[in-house]
């Protein structure tokens, strides 16, 4: 079974598997790789540079026999070698005949072999002791040239001290990059364990969610880094994923619910015409046009139900625009205006000029025209209806709509905006109980809220009123 | 009138035709939008009724391909999105109405003859009459039998959309969408109100009403 693949190892193996831990040994690998270059130029450059000064000692000392040579003759030359031997040996001697015989020295023999007169430079070994005794070999150069009076000369020096200091800063460069390398992966395992840590948690608050569980919410350390953000965006995603989840399970069972009983009558009614046309009695007519009645109110409660979840669902409102919102004001208050006259209510209106909204007008409209609409069916014969457009001192702006009708007890305020909701005093008035749900919907999708308050109470009515507003973000 | 009906669903297609035929027009059914589009192409149609989602060629892409060739046959779309987006997607793809399933039957006709009204009176008019009420489009004046009728300018404007489509049924939502130009159900009698004050304006003292009601589908303007 897969189902816990995405289970990570326990213990170290976790640490080794982690992505920083992987990082960390690639940036490692690309650090030894940078530091084995740079000592391999170190030691070029180094053995170079050593090579130089001991070649340009010996073309000096080489310089100065040739001198006493010319100046003193070959056998004040013999001497000078003689007695810079019996001191300090900084230098290798060979002075032979033409023939390549030794006449004076250091060394037995020349490492020159085939010396054809021209100048030469040579690189060889000494074999000599070391302190304890043991043989060993010491690298050396010399410079062989042929002396004007036919006589060879040989200069050398050894280069041991060069290079052993050379091979000890090597040496201590390696130890320092394995010091690094070890470091390294301590400090690798270190932050990845501490990356592990906090991934455990979102990667466990992601399969929870997986299996169904979205109420589980990642902790955020308050570091304010990447897996911060990370944390709290899942918790938003998952947020909004569980209150939507709720949404569509709460209208599932709403929509069961309301559509339930319209639907059981429409049978009921279907089924009677049905009985009373086959026994050739009663009008049919009469019995389809109430189920043609009945079918309506429950279409109307499904586009409504549809209405608000899309836009729920959208979470913004679709073909938003910038606009002036007197206009639709003006008009939905125009068109009720009628509707209240017949029924004895005085409709008036207070628009604001000049301000400005983002967003649909025409989802905005049908926002407004609920208001009035359930303003006007509540509002008892003889009240009043008040449309108001005006900028909050916030910077808000706000639509509402105050009623003189019985209003809204504040307990239940925010109970009527839920879907189907309605008060128990008014099962009997017509309407599916969504109205204000669509408009908290809307208002929402607007980035605003549906707000419920009282009237004016003593402005002629039989209640305290309902004030519904609309209060909507200013563009910036 | 003749009219092409483009809708994959075959039950619905053949309940609609069967209305349609009824009511005196003559239909032609077609199951898909490639079907529908050469039946289109052949011409002669006074009306098309395209259904929004079907197999082959979607009813945007028909009427899309329609307008391209230059064909301006009237197209009423017929759809289960209802959303203003949708809509407007819809109109912009070149329809001339748009109606969300489901719907009354007693819409989809009233729609459909405004549809083709709507091409006949393609021209400017500076004057409307039906019977004997004249209206006035220059001087916004309106008079029945020779008496002058004072309309309010939204009354105004309902009555020039009545008159526009005399003898035919028009609904409460068509209504909204024409003369108010705002696009919901109108749940309440809002629309029938104000229709009842248009009346008692120009029937009221006339021995012959002009304006009647027509249940379950809206009202009708007539001589």
């Amino acid at each position: 079974m897969p189902e816990d693949r995405d289970a990570p190892g326990s213990g170290l193996l976790r640490l080794f598997r982690a992505a920083p831990f992987r990082l960390t040994l690639l940036s490692l690998a690309l650090f030894a790789f940078a530091g084995a270059a740079f000592l391999a130029y170190v030691y070029v450059a180094a053995t170079g540079e050593a090579r130089r000064r001991t070649d340009a000692e010996i073309l000096r000392e080489a310089a100065s026999l040739v001198e006493v040579n010319d100046r003193a003759g070959a056998q004040a030359l013999n001497s000078v070698l003689v007695s810079r031997m019996a001191g300090e040996q900084r230098y290798l001697y060979l002075l032979m005949t033409p023939e390549g015989r030794k006449i004076s020295g250091s060394l037995a023999r020349s490492p020159v072999e085939d010396f054809r007169g021209e100048p030469v430079w040579i690189r060889f070994n000494l074999s000599g002791f070391d302190e304890d005794g043991r043989p060993v070999s010491i690298p050396a150069r010399g410079f062989q040239q042929k002396l004007p009076d036919g006589a060879i000369l040989f200069v050398g020096a050894d280069t041991d001290d060069d290079q052993q200091f050379i091979v000890t800063i090597v040496r201590g460069l390696w130890g320092a990059g394995a010091l690094v390398i070890v470091l390294g992966i301590a400090s690798g395992l270190l932050i990845s364990r501490n990356f592990t840590r906090a991934m455990t948690g979102l990667t466990d608050v992601v399969r929870a969610a997986r299996h169904g569980d979205l109420t589980a919410r990642a902790a955020v350390r308050g570091a304010g880094d990447e897996l911060d953000q990370l944390a709290e965006g899942l918790n938003a995603m998952l947020e909004r994923l569980d209150r939507s989840m709720a949404a569509h399970r709460h209208a599932g069972d709403s929509i069961a619910h309301d559509l339930r009983s319209p639907l059981t009558r429409l049978k009921v009614r279907l089924e009677t015409a049905l009985i009373d046309m086959e026994a050739g009695r009663g009008d049919a007519r009469q019995a389809l046009r109430q189920a043609l009645d009945d079918t309506d109110g429950v279409l109307r409660t499904f586009s409504a139900v549809l209405a608000i979840s899309r836009l729920q669902a959208a979470g913004e409102a679709p073909n938003a625009v910038l606009f002036d919102p007197a206009g639709m004001v003006g008009d939905m208050t125009e068109l009720y205006g009628p509707l209240c006259e017949d029924k004895g209510l005085e409709i008036a209106s207070d628009i604001a000029a000049g301000l400005t909204l983002r967003g649909n007008p025409a989802i905005l409209a049908q926002a407004l025209a609920n208001l009035v609409d359930n303003a006007v069916k509540y509002t008892p014969q003889g009240g009043a209806v008040m449309v108001r457009l005006r900028r909050r001192a916030s910077g808000d702006v706000e639509i509402s709509v105050t009623d003189t009708g019985p209003g809204v007890p504040q307990h239940d305020r925010d109970r009527v905006v839920d879907r189907f909701i309605r008060l128990e005093n008014s099962r009997n008035m017509p309407g599916a109980g969504l109205g204000l749900s669509l408009v908290a919907a809307v208002a929402e999708a607007h980035g605003g809220r549906l707000e419920l308050g009282e009237g004016p109470g003593a402005y002629g009515g039989s209640g305290p009123g309902l004030r519904a507003a609309l209060v909507l973000p200013s563009p910036s | 009138m003749r009219i092409l009906i483009v809708e994959d669903d075959q039950p619905a297609a053949e309940a609609m035709a069967k209305g349609l035929t009824d009511a005196g027009h003559d239909c032609v059914v077609q199951p898909d939008g490639a079907a529908g589009l050469d039946c289109a192409r052949r011409g002669g149609f006074d009306v098309m009724i395209v259904d929004r989602m079907m197999p082959c060629l979607d009813g945007v892409g028909l009427v899309e391909t329609l307008r391209r060739d230059g064909d301006e046959t009237p197209v009423l779309f017929l759809s289960a999105l209802g959303e203003i987006e949708d809509r407007v997607t819809g109109l912009r793809a070149g329809a001339d109405d748009y109606l969300v399933k489901p719907y009354a039957f007693a819409e989809l006709v009233a729609r459909v003859e405004a549809l083709s009204r709507r091409r006949e009176t393609g021209s400017v008019l500076t004057q409307l009459r039906v019977g004997d009420l004249e209206m006035d489009l220059i001087g916004r004046r309106v008079h029945r039998a020779g008496q002058e009728i004072d309309l309010q300018p939204r009354e105004f404007r309902l009555l020039e959309f009545l008159m526009r489509h005399a003898g035919q049924a028009v609904t409460r939502t068509m209504l909204l969408e024409k003369v108010w130009e705002y696009h919901f159900d109108p749940q309440t009698n809002v629309i029938d109100v104000h229709i009842s004050r248009l009346r008692s304006k120009i029937d009221k003292g006339f021995e012959h009403p002009m304006l009647e009601t027509i249940r379950g589908a809206g009202y009708r303007l007539d001589a």
